[in-house]
């Protein structure tokens, strides 16, 4: 009897697992398409972290080759070398008109390195668990570097920052973190890229967090509602090396686009590398050849980014560093903020000219760029010294006309030597909190090894940003009469006729003569055709 | 004979746990929900934009069980369904592309977006 019951049981559950497997497979197991190992499965991750590291190394376990490709990339040494002019270049070694360098501010600036712990110049680029995976394959958007950790997120207590402003910082969840990897995204790679320069979009003008989940007006490829491009897939990477870099970009791109299975050539981050060098289509065949000839010394990005900074974020025009170590009454540093919020003027940093839906500026470019490097000689004159010269001219047949952001700025030189300086900001002792010139440069100079005399002067500077970003909708390029008109965005573009622009006096009047003269002929032969006409008639 | 017994019960639990995984939100479709979606409407006055970072996590979570769109005219609920991404998909990009995610997901993407953007959150976030 007790068997039996016991059978029954048994068959019932049997036939209760039965009608759970057959409801399962109606419904479809709930299955990850978005890649073919949960992480959160795997054991070795779970387990509470205490540090970046510990991290790296439980990834590494499996994924033993990443941390070996991240060493060759610039994401990791922050160094390029150029093939063409062999200058060392990258975040390590050149300067801008921002922040100006990272010298002495290592902690602050590494914040956006993807290694832990780069906290002065001694750092071993050979660690392979200093390698942060997180940075780029987090996905649960938790996961946060803040300045002054030398690239460590915050883990085990919340953390004061800046220390007694009582706000805090929470710590990581790494645990969560490691578990729910993923591929990069325009979060994970935006949360450096949007914020170069100290802030949201200061740097590049073309990227700012507007990017994150954009709509199409702001960038059709990455409109988060329709093509849903991240930054991959334009800058489409192996071996976890990304192409398409400023420090040597593209500027004409000969090459067909990409197709699968012929032999890739070039940089995959082109426009061209999809679109090919005759994209325009039109049912009216002259207007399709029109835009395409338009496409031979036109970068893609000239018509099709009509402003940048069009997200709502501001960036940075303008930085004048001359102005900076003023006091208010009470002998405090201070602020002056714009009505939306954003410092124009700031004691430890100076003046600021900031803009959105900014109108780039046009220039012949053919990729080569030349920067000027620490011990590089300048002059102060009334032309602005540039941070980075770009190469091209019209007739060099490598350059188009290109888009740029032209970055204006006044920043400290040593007007002995005669050079460019890495003054030492952020942090003990830094700029930002002693406002005294003489000594932040010397600590940043004594850290490079660079001499300096103690002498400090300003100078103006100019740098030169490549537009690519926030192509805007078909509907919303460039109009034929921006450019063909008196008042010309390609004001100044020399080498080209532009048809509404362009004032060559004996061109024009010998074109307007032969209309004349054709006009005359038409009238001449159409007149005696009907005089002769009617004569017969008649 | 006790395997014979446990091994089916335990089968039958097993595979009801697996049919029943919980729904892990996806923040991101969220954030372009309530971006495309919530805030189309919201731009315009009298009502504003109404930034995440304007509540608090527990004001959110209160505001999304009460259910209460409008001052209760009607539910949040409702903005989320299927039905309305019906509605207004025709002109609407992001209710097209979302149109067959199913209800009780899209809000669990739309908590959670609210939740780490929220004044407390994990990353305040604007309308934009």
């Amino acid at each position: 009897m007790q068997r039996i019951r016991w059978t029954a049981a048994a068959l019932l559950s049997g036939w209760l697992a039965l009608i759970g497997a057959s409801s399962a497979l109606a419904e479809a197991a709930p299955v990850k398409l978005n890649t073919t190992a949960d992480h959160a499965k795997f054991k070795e991750l779970q387990k509470q972290f205490n540090s970046g590291p510990e991290v790296t190394k439980a990834c590494l376990s499996c994924h033993t080759e990443a941390a070996g490709q991240i060493h060759r990339t610039k994401h990791w040494t922050w160094e390029f070398l150029n093939p063409d002019n062999q200058q060392r270049l990258g975040k390590k070694n050149v300067m801008n008109n921002f922040c100006i360098s990272i010298s002495q501010n290592y902690p602050f600036c590494t914040g956006c390195h993807i290694g832990y712990g780069w906290k002065d110049k001694n750092f071993d680029f050979t660690s392979e668990v200093n390698v942060d995976c997180l940075a780029c394959h987090d996905t649960t958007g938790t996961y946060k570097k803040p300045p002054g950790l030398a690239g460590n997120p915050v883990v085990g207590k919340p953390l004061e920052m800046p220390p007694g402003s009582g706000k805090f910082i929470n710590p990581v969840d790494l645990a969560k973190v490691a578990q729910k990897v993923g591929r990069t995204s325009r979060d994970t790679c935006g949360a450096c890229h949007f914020f170069g320069g100290g802030g949201d979009g200061v740097k590049h003008g073309d990227m700012d967090s507007s990017l994150a989940a954009p709509d199409a007006e702001l960038d059709i490829h990455m409109d988060a509602a329709g093509l849903d491009f991240t930054c991959s897939t334009c800058h489409k990477t192996s071996s976890h090396d990304v192409p398409g870099s400023r420090y040597k970009p593209t500027a004409t791109e000969k090459h067909a686009a990409h197709i699968r299975g012929k032999e890739k050539q070039g940089n995959p981050a082109t426009c061209q590398a999809c679109h090919g060098n005759t994209p325009h289509k039109s049912q009216v065949l002259l207007r399709q050849v029109r835009m395409n000839t338009h496409a031979e010394k036109i970068a893609c990005q000239t018509c099709h980014i009509p402003a940048f900074a069009r997200g709502g974020v501001p960036t940075k025009l303008s930085w004048d560093w001359s102005t900076a170590g003023k006091l208010d009454a009470n002998g405090k540093q201070f602020t002056i903020k714009d009505k939306h919020g954003h410092a124009t003027y700031a004691s430890h940093k100076g003046d600021f000219i900031l803009g959105e839906k900014v109108k780039p500026e046009y220039r012949w470019f053919n990729g080569d760029i030349k920067y000027t490097l620490l011990g590089d000689k300048v002059e102060k004159t009334d032309m602005p010294t540039p941070i980075n010269r770009i190469g091209g001219s019209p007739t060099d047949g490598r350059s188009m006309i290109w888009p740029m952001k032209v970055m204006h700025g006044v920043q400290p030189f040593d007007p002995v030597n005669k050079t460019l300086v890495m003054p030492h900001t952020a942090g003990a002792g830094g700029f930002w909190k002693e406002l005294n010139w003489e000594s932040a440069i010397a600590d940043g100079m004594r850290n490079m090894g660079a001499p300096f005399s103690g002498k400090v002067d300003f100078i103006k500077t100019e740098m030169y940003w490549p537009i690519t970003h926030m192509v805007a909708p078909k509907d919303k390029v460039v109009t034929c009469a921006e450019c063909h008109a008196a008042d010309s965005r390609l004001k100044g573009i020399d080498g080209v006729y532009m048809p509404g622009y362009s004032k060559f006096g004996w061109l024009e009047r010998v074109g307007w003569l032969v209309a004349l003269f054709a006009f005359v002929g038409v009238l001449i032969h159409g007149g005696a055709r009907i005089v002769l006409s009617l004569k017969k008639a008649g | 004979m006790k395997l014979r017994i446990t091994l089916p019960i335990l089968t039958a639990v097993m595979l009801s746990a697996s049919v029943a995984q919980a729904y892990e939100p996806d923040w991101k479709r969220g954030r372009v929900y309530y971006r495309s979606v919530c805030t189309s409407c919201h731009v315009a006055s009298p009502v504003g934009q109404i930034n995440p970072s304007g509540k608090t996590k527990a004001e959110w979570t209160a505001y999304l069980d009460a259910d209460k769109h409008d001052k209760g005219k009607d539910s949040v609920k409702q903005y989320v369904s299927k039905a309305y991404r019906a509605s207004i998909k025709s002109g609407n990009k992001a209710a097209a592309k979302f149109a067959d995610v199913p209800d009780q997901e899209l809000l669990g993407d739309i908590k959670s977006f609210l939740l780490r953007s929220a004044k407390d959150g994990e990353s305040p976030a604007s309308c934009s």
